[in-house]
């Protein structure tokens, strides 16, 4: 019974597997701190997972998990990432098809992205992720209504942070 | 505000740059369960030893050491201090390196030598601990008896009846304690062993 739940597991993850390496890359910066947190969204999920009980899909919920598990281990370790900590490296790719301006300005939002807090980091991401405002509210836990004015607070600190 | 739509079309450009992990790599990341039952194995042995010293505070505290000082009762007890401590913390250290050795492990194969290896030495360190419990009462027993400070009255008992009723004593008492560290140490190895199962089962 505990093997064959193992596996069911383990193939949905592996299927799913990209929304948490999405989720590592919004909340790390260096491949050791995603691997890190990758594990510890694996654990957290494998424990939750008796209790999932498919009335939800399995995507929708891996978004609660992760981002609860970053959260959570963002506050706990009171992590404040600064700008220069940001490994450009892992953004620099295929520069060429994008001509340097453009490539200057998602530097400069990415960093912008790492600058946030934990529940604005969740935001932004549910919002690349194409999101509705429903899908983040229910995610995150929090009114329709509230999702809307948070985000839009988001978008005016983004501005903020890009035009100091 | 344009910034963040072109963010979210590089966003979703990158996707196809994310890591990949195998079925087996996920599957190993569960069993990683290994390593906090290590942990939970050395912070046991800590508990151990803050359990012991205090044991020993309080009875010194009380006063019941006062009849052996001065006399060489004083000295054995010093003796067996050395050697008590020493054993708990040397297995604390080999705990501890145990638990560091399996926290950065990362093939099943590596996993599976170090959960042998832990489990070894539980063994030993519980079959260690009972054994010296278990010489160092009876000696101490003897020593009591012949010494003429501690008990008068222990010295009116026929040397058989008393040896018979120290192994009997001293048996329950190790007994006791060797409970104590099955239900301890036993819930923890057996989950390893557990744990080995699963992995050895994976390599087929």
């Amino acid at each position: 019974m505990d093997k064959e739940l193992e596996h069911k597991f383990v193939k949905k993850l592996e299927e799913n597997q990209n929304i948490v390496h999405k989720v590592c890359r919004i909340y790390t910066n260096d491949r050791e701190s995603h691997n890190d947190l990758f594990q510890e969204i694996t654990i957290q999920l494998w424990k939750a997972y008796p209790k999932f009980r498919g009335d939800s899909k399995f995507s929708t919920w891996m978004y609660r998990v992760a981002l609860n598990t970053a959260i959570t281990l963002y506050r706990k370790s009171k992590r404040s990432i600064k700008t220069s900590d940001v490994d450009f490296m892992e953004f620099k790719i295929k520069a060429e098809e994008y001509d340097d301006e453009i490539e200057q300005q998602l530097k400069l939002m990415y960093a912008a992205v790492k600058e946030l807090n934990d529940i604005e980091k969740a935001l932004v991401f549910l919002y690349l992720e194409d999101k509705s405002y429903k899908d983040i509210s229910e995610t995150l836990g929090i009114t329709e209504v509230n999702a809307r004015v948070r985000m839009n607070r988001v978008k005016t600190k983004l501005k903020n942070i890009l035009n100091p | 505000m344009d910034e963040l739509e072109l963010l979210k079309k590089d966003w979703k450009r990158r996707e196809g740059s994310l890591p990949k992990l195998s079925y087996d790599e996920i599957y190993k990341m569960i069993l990683k369960k290994s390593s906090s039952i290590v942990k939970w194995i050395f912070i046991v042995s800590i508990l151990e030893f803050v359990l012991w010293t205090s044991l020993d505070l309080i009875l010194r505290f009380l006063g019941v050491y006062d009849p052996t000082e001065g006399t060489y009762l004083e000295v054995f007890t010093y003796i067996s201090y050395f050697f008590s401590y020493g054993i708990l913390f040397y297995f604390m250290v080999k705990f501890y390196l145990n638990y560091k050795r399996i926290k950065v492990t990362d093939s099943a194969k590596e996993l599976m030598h170090n959960i042998i290896k832990t489990r070894k030495t539980v063994k030993h360190y519980v079959f260690i601990n009972l054994s010296f419990l278990a010489i160092f009462s009876f000696i101490s027993v003897f020593l009591v008896y012949y010494s003429d400070s501690v008990d008068p009255a222990a010295e009116e008992l026929p040397l058989p009846v008393l040896i018979i009723t120290s192994i009997i004593l001293i048996s329950i008492f190790i007994g006791l304690i060797a409970l104590l560290y099955r239900v301890v140490y036993g819930v923890l190895t057996r989950r390893l062993k557990r744990n080995y199962e699963e992995l050895e089962s994976l390599d087929e």
